[in-house]
């Protein structure tokens, strides 16, 4: 057979390889054949028989989702018999189908609604009443209408093959065939909401935007889910100001259409009630409101009294912040307040990783890879629970590249499933189990090395030097816990590293030391909850927070400003495998303003000159200033992400992989956003235990 | 003055019986309109009188129970033309049942500072909820005033009803199927 094959279709030639399908065949001459149940990258189906096409030379209209292309194929996509049998097929369809658009949450953007109005079959001959099942809420987040599904079978192969959740089935026969979770009414699952976009009809609806608007209604912002350390491309769909959707169905970004339940689910922390609006001063022992100048002229005033007397000073940054303020921050503290007494919340060891690929090019994954490579190595992390997109890449690799996959985890992960090896060892002793894995790990061409917090410091550097003596190309991945996480250790907000790992002159206090010295003077932190569980030290010094919350800091605190979430800002972001996208503003929350604005502000009352504190002045800045953010700015501009190596060579010092400590986040927590984000606590609170490995 | 002058400033006895006939002619129009009935209104000492098509002020319409027609499916203010119509939609419940549908509109706003009267709103309604009445006295000296709520553009609850759900025979919806 030969390799291209040239087919014809609607009289144009096209070349693709042996396999291909028509109907892709047709996608690559802008030709769309309408289909219901065909949906790329999982199982066939043939099942909805809208994408009928005529094929020469062949008797009967032929199903192009399920037809290879073959060698001299003449294939016409709109003829008029082709065009008679969609008619005819959509009149079927429609014989149980509620005509209920005005009240369903698809109208406007509906397959079948889009596909009557083409064929015009809107008009039925039959006569009698329609079947009729009542809506059924499945979870707090899905709604199912029977009535209005067409069966077919999209939620159920998403659900099932590309989660390897399998929480969906079908039950009944014929008219009565409805989708129904596995385990009786209520879904078991992993709550991503995923079955609802791809439903080309109103069938399964999404409980945040049930009711709340229309397609037309609404401003789309494409920014980067905030919850974990992904980066995953989420859609917001803003109306008035207010997100009341999100999810990715323009494929655009690293993540395809994926999406965890915190990305599709979990905005709502944005209009949470309890989101700050308003600056707030301790006066009299109680937190007050105040106006923006009052409270900015206290910590300015009291911020160069400290300085004037050569007090101390505690800076700890964010693992949520932008590039651009984790680098304006480490700016502040190392140049304005002229201190390295600046840390964050650290939950993997980059660093030495870093330094231990020191030489070293292609070294570091990028979520892309996962889908590519042809083998990878999972070490101490439960990659569904804690990187689902991560985990999604690596079973679509196994489903559609036989890629093998091999985990070291210390319970039962859901790896397991497709897993060629799986071994069991505790935290911490998972280096001495991989010895028992060489031998498989050498027969591969390429392999992707995954490692959690548990893998730190001088185990790292045994990592590497065992990923070296494979002989195979290899690759890494330090998993990193929160959504700019990596961003933190890159941009320097350490108090031994300023940005791009070099090395500062004296090393300041690290995050304990702050915390437990009896002589702090001021701590200002910024997008981060360290007094979650502890105590500070020095209990007259004053302490500045900016948060989105009154968290346990922000109560300690002696001026909190209300500060932006990551959706109502600009600026870039570092993922998990240090790729860097773009945030882009989407809801408005009054009174609360980015933090880079208000360390701007902050300078500004200070008399600091600390460069213009636009989000693009400093990503300019970054770009020159910090190695492997030179990225192309179309291709950040765009929506896309750009890898970044920040160094690549000796990083001259000891990390303290004492400092690692992971979040210890599920798929359904996300820190301080998690706990104010209604739809994942309902979520939780609902019956049915939801993760299962 | 000579007498001459005099009669040369009378009248020729022509003039004064083409004068005659020109008043004769004016009256019989005069005296004719009097006899037909009057065709202007008597705004604003009376109500005025409109053709039943005119496009005034909207009413959102309620069903033969008292409930909402409106089941807030945007579609009026998709086709509005100036943008003047704003909805939030909300789930009917068990305890709380507004309109017929699923959903109703827990906010329908018109703003009149901007709405043209084109009536593209009632054609686009599917449930014939949105019509115009015929109130037109809408002028303000604050153009706050002149956004219309939803409570404002209701019409009255039918004679006899409560705006409850009646129905005239129990219907099991539940049990359909299977």
């Amino acid at each position: 057979m030969a390799d291209p094959i040239t087919l014809t279709i609607d009289g144009k030639q096209v070349n693709v390889p042996a396999g291909t399908l028509v109907i892709e065949a047709a996608k690559q001459v802008g030709i769309e054949i309408p289909a219901f149940c065909y949906y790329e990258g999982f199982s066939l189906q043939a099942a909805c028989r809208m994408c009928l096409v005529e094929v020469e030379k062949m008797p009967k209209l032929q199903p192009s989702c399920t037809l290879p292309a073959a060698e001299g194929m003449v294939i016409h996509t709109e003829s008029p018999k082709v065009v008679d049998a969609r008619k005819g097929m959509l009149e079927f369809l429609l014989t149980n189908h509620p005509l209920d658009c005005p009240v369903c949450d698809k109208g406007g953007e509906c397959e079948l609604q889009d596909m009557t109005f083409r064929y015009g079959a809107g008009e039925s001959r039959f006569v009698e009443i329609k079947h009729h099942v009542d809506e059924k809420q499945w979870s707090p987040a899905v709604y199912y209408d029977a009535a209005r599904c067409i069966l077919c079978y999209r939620c159920i192969r998403v659900c099932d093959e590309g989660l390897g959740v399998g929480a969906l089935g079908l039950t009944y026969r014929g008219v009565g065939a409805e989708i129904t979770p596995s385990h009786g009414d209520h879904l078991e699952c992993d709550e991503c909401g995923w079955c609802i976009d791809v439903c080309p009809v109103g069938a399964l609806t999404s409980g945040t935007y049930r009711y709340k608007s229309r397609p037309w209604e609404m401003n789309y912002a494409g920014t980067i889910c905030t919850h974990c350390g992904d980066g995953c491309k989420t859609t917001l769909s803003v109306r008035n100001g207010e997100v009341i959707r999100a999810n990715n169905r323009d494929r655009s970004g690293i993540n395809d259409e994926f999406l965890c339940v915190k990305g599709r689910f979990g905005f709502d922390f944005v209009h949470s009630p309890e989101r700050l609006q308003s600056p707030l001063m301790r006066r009299n022992g109680k937190l007050e409101p105040v106006s923006w100048s009052e409270a900015i002229g206290l910590v300015s005033d009291k911020f160069l009294e400290v300085a004037a007397r050569g007090g101390s000073f505690g800076v700890i940054g964010s693992t949520r912040a932008t590039n651009e303020e984790s680098y304006f921050l480490q700016k502040f503290a190392r140049q304005g307040l002229e201190t390295n007494n600046i840390d964050h919340h650290r939950s993997g060891d980059v660093a030495t990783l870093l330094d231990a690929l020191s030489g070293k090019t292609k070294a570091l994954a990028t979520v892309n890879d996962l889908y590519t490579a042809k083998a990878a190595l999972v070490v101490g992390a439960d990659l569904a629970q804690q990187h689902p997109l991560l985990a999604y890449q690596l079973r679509a690799n196994w489903r559609h590249h036989q890629s093998s996959t091999y985990v070291v985890s210390e319970g039962p992960v859901r790896e397991d499933q497709y897993a060629a090896k799986s071994v069991r060892a505790a935290a911490g002793a998972e280096l001495a189990a991989l010895e028992g894995l060489r031998e498989d790990l050498k027969k591969h061409g390429d392999l992707v090395i995954l490692f959690g917090a548990s893998v730190k410091g001088d185990a790292v550097r045994s990592l590497v030097a065992f990923g070296d003596s494979l002989g195979i190309p290899v690759t890494y991945v330090c998993l990193v816990d929160y959504s700019n996480s990596r961003g933190a250790m890159d941009m320097g907000v350490l108090p031994d590293l300023a940005p791009g790992y070099k090395a500062v002159d004296k090393p300041g206090m690290n995050i304990d030391e702050m915390l437990t010295s009896p002589t702090l003077d001021v701590l200002w932190v910024v997008g981060a909850n360290p007094l979650e569980h502890t105590q500070l030290k020095n209990e007259k010094a004053f302490v500045v927070v900016q948060e989105l919350f009154l968290t346990e800091t922000a109560q300690r605190a002696d001026v909190v400003f209300p500060a932006a979430s990551a959706y109502e800002k600009s600026g870039t972001v570092t993922n998990v495998c240090g790729e860097v996208q773009r945030l882009k503003a989407g809801p408005k929350v009054m009174g609360a303003k980015p933090d880079l604005e208000i360390m701007g502000l902050l300078a500004k009352q200070m008399g600091l000159n600390l460069g213009i504190w636009t989000p693009d002045k400093v990503f300019e800045e970054i770009r020159r200033s910090v190695r492997g953010y030179n990225v192309a700015l179309p291709v950040i501009a765009t929506g896309g992400a750009a890898p970044t190596m920040p160094v690549n060579g000796r990083i001259p010092v000891s990390p303290r992989p004492d400092l690692i400590r992971p979040s210890g986040d599920t798929l359904f927590t996300s820190g301080t956003l998690g706990r104010y984000s209604r739809m994942l606590n309902k979520v939780m609170e609902a019956p049915g235990q939801l993760y299962k490995p | 003055m000579g007498i001459e002058n005099l009669w040369e400033s009378m009248p020729k006895i022509n003039e004064i019986l083409s004068g005659a006939a020109a008043i004769a002619k004016g009256m019989t129009v005069t005296i004719k309109e009097m006899m037909n009935p009057v065709i202007t209104d008597d705004y604003p000492d009376a109500p005025p009188v409109f053709q039943e098509r005119y496009r005034g002020l909207h009413v959102l319409q309620r069903d033969e129970n008292g409930l909402e027609k409106c089941v807030a499916c945007f579609l009026c203010s998709a086709a509005c033309p100036v943008q003047c119509i704003y909805i939030e939609a909300a789930d009917n419940t068990d305890q709380l049942r507004i309109s017929g549908g699923e959903r109703y509109a827990s906010v329908y706003n018109i703003d009149y500072s901007r709405c043209i009267f084109c009536g593209y709103c009632v054609e686009a309604c599917p449930t014939d909820a949105i019509t115009h009445g015929h109130g037109f006295e809408l002028a303000s000296f604050n153009t706050s005033t002149l956004i219309y709520r939803k409570e404002k553009l209701l019409a009255p609850l039918p004679e006899g009803t409560t705006g409850a759900l009646k129905l005239d025979h129990p219907v099991a919806v539940g049990d359909a199927g299977h």
